[in-house]
């Protein structure tokens, strides 16, 4: 009799796990199919947003002791959020690797991947993802010793390279010493740690990774191994790298909500919209461009509905919140020593590349 | 009229009847899973297609196989199979015998040899593999940087880029001489074999001028002969190669020629070697005292030495018990051997990474790679399943 109830008690625990994993299927059941999917709606029901980011990149998603989030692309995590649920706060974050990422967004873990992501056209094609709009414009460089004699990439035949494992960042690495017929010999560390160990004790002759990530590097460099001043980052960019938050294919709702978060920020920051003004400037706008951004009213008039499925002031919250997309850059990449005037991620009107579409 | 809850009851009266409910109901759950399963992997690409697109990277570590960038990601993947078999075929070797002497040493009545063994085994047992890793790589990295090599003649260079050692190059028909070589080894160690058995069971022995055959010598003796001869006879097929360390016109230092011991090898190894070691020596000193005592002492009464009681009494018996443990110790080095990851060193497992970030479709590598490991272990197993099958052989 008692062997009876403990095959019946073990039955019930296995029964009631299954049940519960099919119960946890049914939610997200709408993701994981392929044939078209509405997160927005999804993440209007849940009332949180549930954002991918790196947890362990100074500048872009580093999380603290506390658990907290925080970086450039927590702080366009914390825009979507803000736009679609009112609340900057709502953000369940889930730290994803360079490998996992992709399967991450694809299988409905998460809603949005914003992980300094590169665009390429085989992850927007064969990955089935979208890419919404560039925040961010990197490009892969290198490291050397000062005192090494290196002016240019084309200067390191036969050096040793210091990899960090990386998505294109090897294959860049390839392209450009193969492709100038030079020999190189590539070390690929999978972490930050064992790779500056090797490149202070002069294992290889130059580091590369992402300029960003460089920057952050040679800033922190020890001085027992010479100080930032010991390094130079060679002036050749090997590779365009522009990063950006990723949604679902055929997610059309959700994919306009993050563009258009994304260039509102943009255009607010062209318009001299910040976070201590926007509430006086959405009371009394300029003109009707600025109020058609902030779904204010101009001068008593109409306002300009844009259809997102979105409350209309959904600008006011994300830069009341947020910011602009100055005020977040000036937040987490100056500090890193990541100028912005004369970089590709100057505004478009100063010669940059951040330019936002109308919002018309 | 009897009810339909009274003709229930009356059937799940019987214990049969009643597991059967129960294990539909638990198939059916388990059914669920399944398909739950299935339904989350079904919209992900499984296919392994993309592994003959171009592979693109570059390898520090190329032994055997030539890879370059422009092969296939199947080539890549077969020079990190490449890499982790010749690690973990080194580091099994040297570990069994670095286990067997510290496990001998373990029991030495000497209290300072038997000391050393005890804090090597204490010390190193008990501290994580992937910290002992990467200990390791910065040792190797504490040594001279290349513009400061230690150099012993013009032959040997020792940097934290590699320590290069004079090697054999090949001038042409190589492989040929050292096929034939095989075969003059394996006819070599028949002699001596045939020879010994023959003293063993006859007691009598060739001579040679009135001296004793010894099988050994004799074996020996064939092979250095034949290689010479040959060597000649193929016309010289190798050569010596003498390593180099120069520096070319941007200040770039290269080394060229030799055998290269690179650091990231010598560290992986080093670690592997050293960690494992340690359990290979508890499982050899767990065996032989399990041995009775009066095999130590008869082969002490019989008046055979201390090294040859333990070569020909107490090992041989010992191994019996030692070949299954020592088995799992070897799984366990090839699947740790994973771990290089960290220090650089392409295996597999650090080739698989890259294909996989460059490719995003991480689910499918990850089952190849599982695949791979269980094929490597599996192979590892039969092997030793067939040296147990031998040593518990009674007679043998």
């Amino acid at each position: 009799m008692k062997k009876i109830k403990y095959t019946l008690l073990i039955s019930a625990l296995f029964a009631m796990t299954a049940f519960s994993f099919a119960c946890a299927s049914e939610d997200s059941s709408e993701a994981s199919s392929s044939g078209g999917s509405n997160t927005l709606q999804q993440v209007l029901d849940r009332g949180m947003l549930k954002c991918g980011v790196n947890d362990n990149l100074a500048g872009f998603g580093v999380v603290a002791a506390d658990g907290s989030f925080s970086g450039f692309d927590i702080d366009f995590c914390k825009a979507v959020a803000a736009a679609i649920l009112g609340d900057s706060g709502k953000v369940e974050y889930t730290p994803t690797t360079a490998s996992n990422r992709f399967e991450a967004l694809g299988s409905g873990e998460i809603d949005l991947l914003i992980r300094n992501t590169t665009w390429t056209a085989s992850r927007d094609r064969e990955l089935k993802q979208d890419f919404t709009a560039p925040t961010f414009y990197d490009g892969q460089g290198m490291m050397v010793y000062v005192d090494s004699g290196y002016n240019s990439i084309d200067d390191m035949e036969g050096a040793t390279i210091c990899v960090l494992q990386g998505t294109t960042t090897e294959l860049n690495l390839d392209d450009r010493f193969t492709g100038t017929g030079m020999s190189y010999t590539p070390l690929t560390f999978e972490t930050n740690d064992p790779l500056q160990a090797a490149f202070e004790e002069k294992r290889c002759d130059g580091w590369t990774t992402d300029k960003s990530g460089l920057a952050s590097k040679r800033a922190s460099f020890p001085a027992s191994a010479g100080g930032p001043e010991a390094l130079k980052v060679l002036p050749e960019t090997l590779s365009k790298e522009p990063l950006g938050p990723l949604t679902r294919d055929n997610d059309s709702e959700f994919y306009d909500v993050v563009q258009w978060v994304v260039f509102g920020m943009m255009q607010a920051e062209e318009s001299g919209i910040n976070s201590s003004n926007v509430s006086s400037i959405a009371s009394n706008p300029p003109n009707p461009g600025v109020a058609r951004l902030l779904g204010a009213s101009f001068e008593g008039g109409e306002v300009q509905d844009f259809s997102f499925g979105i409350p209309k002031d959904f600008m006011q919250k994300v830069i009341s919140q947020v910011g602009n997309y100055g005020e977040v850059y000036d937040r987490h990449l100056v500090p890193l020593g990541l100028e912005r005037a004369g970089s590709l991620n100057a505004m478009w009107t100063e010669g940059g590349l951040i330019y936002a579409p109308p919002f018309r | 009229m009897k009810s339909f809850v009274d003709s229930v009851a009356q059937w799940s009266r019987f214990q049969r009847n009643r597991n059967i409910v129960i294990q539909a109901v638990f198939l059916f759950f388990v059914t669920l899973l399944g398909v739950y399963f299935f339904v989350r992997a079904s919209g992900l690409e499984l296919s392994l297609s993309h592994f003959s697109s171009r592979a693109g990277f570059g390898l520090s570590h190329t032994f055997l196989v030539d890879y370059t960038s422009n092969d296939s990601r199947w080539v890549a993947y077969f020079t990190g199979v490449v890499n982790t078999i010749r690690v973990c075929l080194v580091a099994i070797f040297l570990t069994t015998l670095l286990g067997t002497v510290m496990g001998v040493a373990r029991l030495s009545k000497n209290f300072l040899t038997s000391k050393i063994a005890w804090t090597y085994v204490e010390v190193l047992r008990n501290t994580p593999l992937l910290i002992q890793i990467i200990f390791w790589q910065i040792v190797f990295l504490q040594l001279p940087q290349i513009s400061e090599a230690i150099t012993f003649g013009d032959t040997t260079a020792i940097s934290n880029r590699g320590i290069l050692l004079p090697w054999i190059s090949d001038n042409g028909n190589a492989q040929v001489w050292f096929i034939f070589l095989g075969i003059v080894a394996a006819g070599s160690l028949y002699l001596s074999y045939f020879l010994n058995k023959r003293e063993d069971v006859s007691g009598k022995s060739f001579s040679i001028f009135g001296n004793r055959l010894n099988g050994n010598l004799a074996g020996i003796s064939l092979f250095v002969i034949v290689t010479i001869v040959t060597y000649f006879a193929f016309g010289r097929p190798v050569s010596m190669d003498i390593p180099e360390i120069t520096q070319n016109n941007k200040g770039t230092w290269m080394q060229s020629g030799g055998f290269d011991l690179s650091p990231e090898f010598a560290a992986i190894l080093f670690a592997l070697v050293i960690y494992t070691g340690t359990f290979i020596t508890e499982i050899v000193r767990g065996s032989i005292q399990s041995l009775s005592k009066g095999q130590t002492e008869a082969a002490q009464a019989i008046g055979l030495s201390k090294y040859q009681a333990m070569t020909l009494v107490i090992l041989p018996q010992a191994l019996r018990s030692i070949i299954p443990p020592l088995t799992n110790q070897f799984l366990n080095l090839t699947k740790n051997s994973s771990l290089a990851v960290v220090i650089a060193y392409p295996d597999l497992f650090m080739v698989s990474r890259t294909i996989m970030n460059n490719s995003g479709h991480a689910l499918p590598v990850f089952f190849l790679i599982l695949l791979t490991y269980l094929f490597l272990s599996l192979c590892i197993s039969l092997v030793m399943n067939l040296i147990n099958r031998r040593v518990t052989r009674i007679g043998a």
